[in-house]
């Protein structure tokens, strides 16, 4: 295998290769810090490099491996996006306000993927506090896209998706709060699971909104996202939404196929001012579906049109949580961010319960259609990546998203490439289903993924 | 929402927005409380706001 081919091999074939000693995890990890050198320059993905830790993952990862440890994760090349606590390392949250913040204990999503034998590589950039891009003169510069650099590589986990697409790393962590796993996902053109709220443990992860925050793992292929979950899920006592619901293997039922599945697809306010290319890679992806042995069925939410009702639940909560730095040093916070965390105090008490209530209506609605089906299909985001020259603008609106709706009922949603518009973006299929059943979520991925080439695409850089 | 309405509530709450955010943040809020403008709350009265932490976890620090 040729050393650009290695970059972007799956999390299997790494292993595969490892167990038949073709391939060291020393060498793997060798490979990738000198290629992130040469290619990070551009795209800024990191904030803070760890070659050292690396290597000495790498070198206990080899020494297991020796031992004939079996963990599928044990020399994989991970990085973890800057929101999530790393004991002795800087974590910043893209922030000027958490920039010499060293804590002093893994989050526990960390912390189970170091114990798995990953190999830490350091932490990737995010929108600042997952809310807000950093603007020109920014203390932490913003990630680029792999796939055009003029572009956004989607927010707020921006440095996980740039880092992913780019073959600098083989799994990393994200949080979504609004749409921040499967974003960039959908922008970088790789794979990303918000489990089910509850799923995976928040504690130690910078918190936007406690109750739409979620944590998760995003990776080129679908199945690297399994073997990343399963590491990831679990009860934990340190999050207090934390589920005890018991963890599938999710590897076991992967390659089972989709015969017989039935898919629903909400057409109103999924499609509301879709890109045409994007409505018809995602129709394209229906076709797919169905020749693999799905049925495809549309469906009605009938009150998706409450979602936007999402953001007076984000805003109220992250000014709860910022509220004392916004007020007594406001200047550490990023052009515009401020402004928008600060609008967070003037929705009313009485507005936030009702938000809340309205998420209570729309959980139940879609609950009610997973009845009659087994996932929501939709596409990721109504439009391709835009350019930063439009983002940069202060008035550019918080498009409207085909991912925060999952966020309000708390449902395991994935994102996976399923397309490229003429202009090279990359476009993505949303595949959502029932509370804890990321099973089916990820097998419906993987039968896509598999039946399709976009996944083994790479950008030039 | 219109900007005078947008300056009481800022008002009242005692957050600073510069005039040059103040277009911003009012169609940002505009769009997140238009559900709940629309919303005839008397219609629902059994309906209770979404429950969000699981009773039986054990409570724990996050960051």
């Amino acid at each position: 295998m040729k050393a650009a081919d290695l970059c972007f091999a799956t999390i299997r074939e790494v292993g595969e290769r490892f167990r038949r000693r073709e391939l060291s995890p020393v060498e793997l990890t060798t490979e990738l810090l000198g290629r992130i050198e040469r290619v990070d320059k551009t795209l800024h993905s990191f904030v803070t490099l760890t070659p050292e830790r690396a290597l000495a993952d790498a070198r206990a990862a080899e020494a297991a491996l020796r031992r004939g440890d079996t963990d599928p994760l044990l020399g994989i090349p991970v990085a973890y996006k800057d929101l999530y606590a790393t004991k002795g390392i800087l974590t910043t949250a893209g922030s000027a306000v958490l920039a010499d913040w060293v804590p002093d204990q893994d989050s526990t999503c960390v912390a189970r993927l170091q114990g798995a034998g990953a190999v830490m590589f350091g932490k990737l950039i995010t929108h600042e506090f997952a809310f807000g891009i950093q603007f020109p003169g920014h203390r932490f510069p913003a990630a680029c896209n792999p796939w055009n650099t003029d572009h956004i590589p989607g927010g707020s986990s921006s440095g996980s998706g740039a880092a992913l697409a780019a073959g600098l790393v083989f799994g990393a962590l994200g949080s979504d709060t609004g749409g921040s796993i499967r974003g960039p996902a959908a922008f970088c053109a790789i794979a990303g699971i918000k489990p089910t709220y509850g799923r995976v443990s928040r504690a130690g992860v910078v918190t936007l909104s406690w109750t739409l925050d979620h944590a998760g793992p995003m990776a080129r292929t679908v199945e690297d996202c399994a073997y990343l979950l399963q590491a990831l899920a679990g009860h934990d006592p340190a999050d207090p939404a934390s589920s005890r619901a018991p963890v599938p293997d999710y590897l076991a039922s992967l390659r089972d196929g989709i015969r017989g599945l039935r898919v629903g697809v909400p057409r109103a306010y999924f499609f509301d001012g879709v890109n045409p290319e994007v409505a018809a890679a995602f129709e394209a992806a229906l076709g797919t579906l169905r020749e693999l042995g799905a049925t495809v069925q549309d469906v009605e939410i009938p009150n998706i049109h409450d979602a936007p009702a999402f953001m007076a639940i984000m805003l109220s909560e992250a000014f709860s949580y910022h509220e004392k730095d916004l007020r007594e040093r406001p200047e550490l916070y990023g052009e515009v961010l401020r402004e928008k965390l600060m609008a967070g105090g003037l929705v009313t008490a009485s507005e936030y319960t009702q938000a809340q209530r309205l998420r209570e209506r729309l959980r139940s609605e879609m609950l009610d259609v997973l009845r009659t089906v087994d996932v929501l299909a939709t596409p990721t985001a109504p439009v391709t990546p835009p350019a930063f020259s439009a983002v940069f603008d202060p008035d550019f609106p918080f498009a409207r998203s085909n991912m925060a709706p999952f966020n309000m009922s708390g449902l395991p949603a994935l994102a996976l490439p399923c397309g490229f518009s003429r202009a090279g973006l990359p476009i993505s299929l949303q595949l959502a289903g029932r509370p804890f059943d990321e099973a089916t979520v990820l097998r419906t991925g993987h039968a896509y993924e598999q039946a399709t080439a976009w996944h083994t695409r790479r950008p030039s850089c | 929402m219109t900007i005078e309405e947008l300056r009481a509530r800022i008002a009242m709450a005692g957050v600073p927005i510069p005039e040059a955010r103040l277009e911003m943040v009012r169609t940002l809020l505009t769009n997140a409380l238009a559900p709940i403008e629309r919303m005839d709350a008397r219609a629902l009265k059994t309906l209770e706001p979404a429950v969000t932490f699981d009773a039986a976890a054990t409570s724990g620090a996050r960051v």
